[in-house]
């Protein structure tokens, strides 16, 4: 039977600088301890029929534990050492959670970041959770801000939890005049704190790298909602140079990783494709890159009378869409029409220069862009 | 079981006509068309119907709470359940307060403790199931595929999305409007009036007050620009419940744009200055700073003019009532201190202030005290009782013509122009008073004419001549009593109990006339104090104005402190102001809680008969005030 013990608080976490090696040791013993009773915690939440002995003040000691979980995964996210230490030890506290209790979801270190709301979608999904406690929940009253106190204030903690979200959706038709859309714009600021707190002071592009990889792998189908992240990141005012090095990084990864570029130019509209090349010059040469692949790679159909698209392994695009690309390119960025139009006369007088439709690609996208 | 429906016939008896079920039906359909795409429509129908649609859910959950079960609940309603369910999805209803409050209150009505049959069990299940995924279901996959590595809760998420569009519209907001009225000009600010639509469930979500602030505070300047009138209803209901955090600005705007909402505000001020017993003059300009209402005032002056509206028909309401009188005086103080630094250059135009004022006595009396030379206060108020005197003498011309009632309403009404602005302006009246009790009896005629008007400013009967003899054989009676140096003799301290004893043939003066005098005499008469002492003590008791006494001496003071005194007699007169005020603070104590209770009941319950609750709350307030004290005084010094 797995109890915990809820009846003191987590420690208080002391700055763990310049301490003797006997006095570190014992602290991180300590964390780890913490580590280890914060995901019992989890666990019994969850599925505990001790639940039914819980009063106000066990609640908010729970939140207590949960709170600082978060904390502990802010504090050591960053730091490889104690990061692997906490990491291993959730590997045995999770063993031991398994064997103990049937269908056991494993607690990873990632998950310490959400805490809370672990400890909320167990609570609330256990049947033996006492009506009072969720009446606590789902009171009236926001919680107070006690992010440096002893007591957590639980009171009406999912009450304001809905009211937030009902807030969003109450105001999401009327808050159209962002590019992307408020959601993806949030998403891709905390992209770029992420970035940039992953690239630290050498500028290191490396583990940003890595952590794009493995967003990219975690989004599965969603990964046209990625690209949008991606160019809400692009488009976020470069305030420091910190900021402008971690874009930097993320435009190089994008033409780097195979596919993700060309997804970006076919999922998200013209416009906004031309507004990031508008904002960064390393990515409006690699979109004309891609627009000038989609064409080339475009064979006339005498069957459709129009240029269609030869491997249906690249995304789908028209030729219309291609013309609507470099137009509102073009309309945007208006000295790139020149550059452009050079380049496509010179592919032109490559293919024989015929001003007959249908011989040369770039010769009816000439005229297509010139109407 | 057989005793069941005896039970539910008795509920039947007693119980209000329940909620019928064809307004189920129209809220049900409502909300089926709620729950569907958002479009412009719905959200006007939404701020239309969300305040009724709360009434509604407080009656559905009295009617819940009636009943004895679940399952009877469920019988007698059979489409509750999915009404409820409905609502859970809508987010017009959970993102407001009210109506989100209401409904988490009939799922808890529905909840049986301990389940008696499969219905019933259902039903927690369904409770507890749809309260999680309200709480915990995640809608978009994709976000939280992106903000669970990057370690963003799902909770910091969403109050960031919000913050975010906040944001966003209120940039929207504002941005400046280019088509200067005219009407076939589309605009921006088309977007104005959907974005305070889309407010009217969020008027007390602390993440939208910077959106409903920038649209409270958006100057007015398009005509397309209107605020939806449900949004400031929304608000001033908030407001009334004291349920919003608002700038300064907007909360000024909110009061420009509704009325109901400065009534609101004005009448709370009263309410929380004059149903608090023990409230100094401090502390009586400390909550008329706080309420915000004098810099309003000072700002736009429509909301001055509601305001003293407001206190014109309290007065005429409340006659006597020194404490309504007293705020006037202060909040007017206070106002024009505003006003000064609002336009420290211009010359100030009070004109527009105070139109219906007589406009000679305008400046006059709003000059301060403290702005004037001390030796000029006499010649100033003889100038200003004289020319009271002749308002009020035309007046009564009118009306001894037995003429048309027009005139002789417009003669009243200057008359009462008159002397409210002689209330708002009541710093001259306490220098009238401070002057009758340091001078001699020579010219004491146009003092006294002054301060038997601010207190019986009516003329009823005619009696004001005979109130004028009264008067000046009070200040007679006080002039000798302070005056003798040895104990004041029974005989004359008894002629003046029965001065203060309502007299049934002629009219009687007002106990503050007395009152006023009274404490005046003491702090400057030359009689040693403990002669002083006792008679003023005979006088408070008598008439039972302790506070009324307390509050003359602190503003006394406070009136000398800032003012000039010559400084050998300035500390004689602050002590002796020191030493009276210990005096009543022991009377005080030692009052019995029921006596004093009756005195000040009469003091406020004249104040707005309207108002049940204020008269009801006062009540508890005086017991447990009287209670403290009583209590207090009884510890060991």
């Amino acid at each position: 039977m797995v109890r915990v013990q809820l009846v003191c608080s987590p420690q208080r976490l002391q700055c763990p600088a310049a301490e003797p090696p006997e006095a570190e040791k014992r602290h991180m013993e300590t964390l780890l301890k913490n580590v280890s009773s914060t995901a019992e915690l989890l666990a019994v939440s969850a599925r505990s029929g001790a639940l039914e002995q819980w009063d106000g003040h066990a609640l908010s000691r729970a939140f207590h534990w949960a709170r600082y979980g978060e904390h502990l995964f802010r504090r050591f996210h960053s730091d490889p050492a104690v990061r692997t230490a906490m990491e291993k030890q959730l590997q045995l506290t999770n063993q031991s959670l398994r064997a103990a209790l049937p269908g056991y979801t494993d607690v990873s270190f990632c998950d310490l970041s959400r805490c809370q709301h672990l400890l909320l979608v167990g609570l609330l999904n256990n049947p033996e959770l006492p009506v009072s406690i969720m009446r606590i929940l789902f009171g009236s009253g926001s919680p107070a801000d006690t992010e440096h106190s002893e007591y957590v204030d639980v009171t009406g903690l999912c009450s304001h939890i809905i009211q937030c979200k009902s807030a969003c959706k109450v105001l999401s038709p009327l808050a159209d005049s962002s590019a992307v859309g408020a959601d993806a714009e949030v998403q891709g600021a905390m992209l770029m704190e992420r970035l940039g707190a992953l690239m630290g002071r050498g500028r290191e592009a490396r583990r940003a790298e890595h952590f794009l990889d493995s967003l990219l792998q975690g989004c599965d189908g969603a990964s046209e909602h990625f690209c949008l992240v991606i160019a809400a990141a692009l488009l976020t005012a470069k305030n420091s140079a910190a900021e402008g090095a971690a874009q930097d990084v993320l435009q190089d990864w994008l033409q780097k990783t195979p596919g993700v570029l060309k997804l970006t130019c076919s999922a998200l509209s013209a416009s906004l494709l031309a507004g990031l090349a508008k904002e960064h010059r390393k990515f409006r040469e690699a979109y004309c890159g891609v627009l000038k692949t989609w064409a080339s790679d475009m064979e006339y159909s005498v069957h459709e009378g129009e240029w269609v698209q030869t491997s249906t392994k690249t995304c789908m695009v028209t030729f219309q869409k291609l013309t609507e690309h470099f137009l509102a390119l073009f309309e945007k960025c208006p000295p790139q029409r020149d550059d452009v139009e050079r380049e496509l006369n010179a592919l032109k007088l490559s293919d024989g220069d015929f001003d007959v439709r249908g011989l040369s690609v770039w010769g009816d996208l000439l005229s297509a862009l010139n109407t | 079981m057989s005793l069941l429906p005896p039970v539910i016939q008795l509920q039947q008896m007693t119980e209000e006509p329940s909620p019928n079920v064809q307004e189920i039906q129209f809220w049900l359909d409502k909300m089926v068309a709620w729950g569907r795409a958002d479009s412009p429509n719905i959200q006007r129908d939404v701020s239309l119907h969300l305040r009724r649609l709360s009434s509604y859910l407080q009656q559905l959950l009295t009617h819940i709470n009636n009943l004895i079960s679940t399952t009877e609940t469920m019988k007698r309603m059979p489409l509750l359940g999915q009404f409820l369910g409905r609502l859970c999805w809508i987010p017009y209803v959970t993102a407001d307060d009210t109506s989100r409050g209401l409904l988490f209150q009939c799922l808890w009505g529905l909840y049986s403790e301990h389940p008696s049959n499969a219905v019933e069990r259902k039903a927690n299940q369904w409770i507890r199931k749809v309260l999680c995924q309200l709480a915990t279901d995640e809608d978009d996959a994709a976000a939280q595929a992106l903000m669970k590595p990057m370690g963003v809760p799902p909770n910091e998420y969403h109050l960031k999305v919000l913050r975010k569009m906040v944001a966003l519209l209120q940039e929207n907001i504002g941005k400046s409007c280019s088509s200067l009225g005219n009407i076939n000009q589309r605009c921006s600010c088309d977007s104005i009036l959907a974005a305070s639509e889309a407010c009217v469930p969020l008027a007390t979500c602390p993440e939208a007050a910077p959106l409903i602030d920038a649209l409270l505070q958006r100057p007015a300047t398009c005509v397309r620009a209107a605020l939806s009138e449900d949004f400031l209803d929304a608000l001033s209901c908030a407001y009334s419940r004291q349920n919003l955090s608002l700038e300064e600005q907007a909360v000024f705007s909110l009061w420009h744009h509704s009325l109901s909402s400065l009534e609101v505000a004005v009448l709370s001020l009263l309410e929380s200055v004059c149903t608090n017993t023990g409230s100094t003059p401090q502390r009586m300009l400390q909550q008329v700073s706080q309420s915000l209402l004098p810099k309003a005032c000072a700002q736009q002056c429509s909301i001055f003019l509601v305001v003293n509206d407001i206190f014109r028909s309290t007065l005429k309401q409340a006659e006597g009532n020194e404490c309504v009188k007293s705020l006037i005086q202060i909040f007017t103080n206070c106002f024009l201190t505003e006003l000064a630094l609002l336009q420290p250059q211009k010359c100030v135009s009070l004109k527009a202030f105070f139109p219906q004022s007589p406009q000679s006595l305008l400046v006059p009396l709003s000059t301060l005290p403290s702005e004037m030379p001390q030796e000029a206060w006499e010649h100033h108020l003889n100038w200003l009782s004289g020319s009271l005197q002749r308002l009020t003498e035309d007046e009564e011309e009118g009306d001894g013509d037995g003429d048309s009632s027009s005139s002789t309403s417009r003669g009243h009404h200057r008359v009462f122009e008159a002397w409210f602005l002689l209330v708002q302006c009541a710093h001259w009246v306490q220098v009238t008073v401070q002057l009758l009790g340091t001078k001699g009896p020579e010219d004491c005629g146009p003092l006294l004419w002054l301060l038997t008007f601010y207190h019986h400013p009516t003329n009823r009967g005619h009696h004001r001549a005979l109130q004028l003899v009264h008067a000046k054989d009070a200040w007679d009676r006080l002039h000798t009593l302070f005056s003798v140096s040895t104990p004041p003799p029974f005989d004359r301290l008894q002629s003046l109990v029965t001065l203060l004893s309502p007299q049934p043939q002629q009219p009687s003066l007002s106990p503050s006339f007395i009152l006023g005098l009274s404490v005046n005499f003491a702090v400057f008469s030359q009689q040693p104090l403990s002669g002083s002492t006792q008679v003023l003590q005979t006088v408070v008791h008598r008439s039972g104005l302790v506070e009324e006494a307390a509050c003359a001496l602190s503003s006394l003071e406070l009136r000398l402190n800032a003012g000039s005194c010559s400084s050998s007699d300035a500390n004689r007169v602050h002590l002796r102001i020191k030493s009276l005020q210990n005096t009543l603070t022991h009377m005080h104590a030692a009052w019995s809680p029921a006596e004093s209770q009756a005195h000040t009941l009469t003091h406020t319950h004249t104040l707005n008969s309207t108002n049940h609750t204020a008269v009801s709350s006062s009540q508890d307030q005086v017991t447990s005030e009287h209670t403290n004290t009583y209590a207090c005084s009884m510890e060991p010094c």
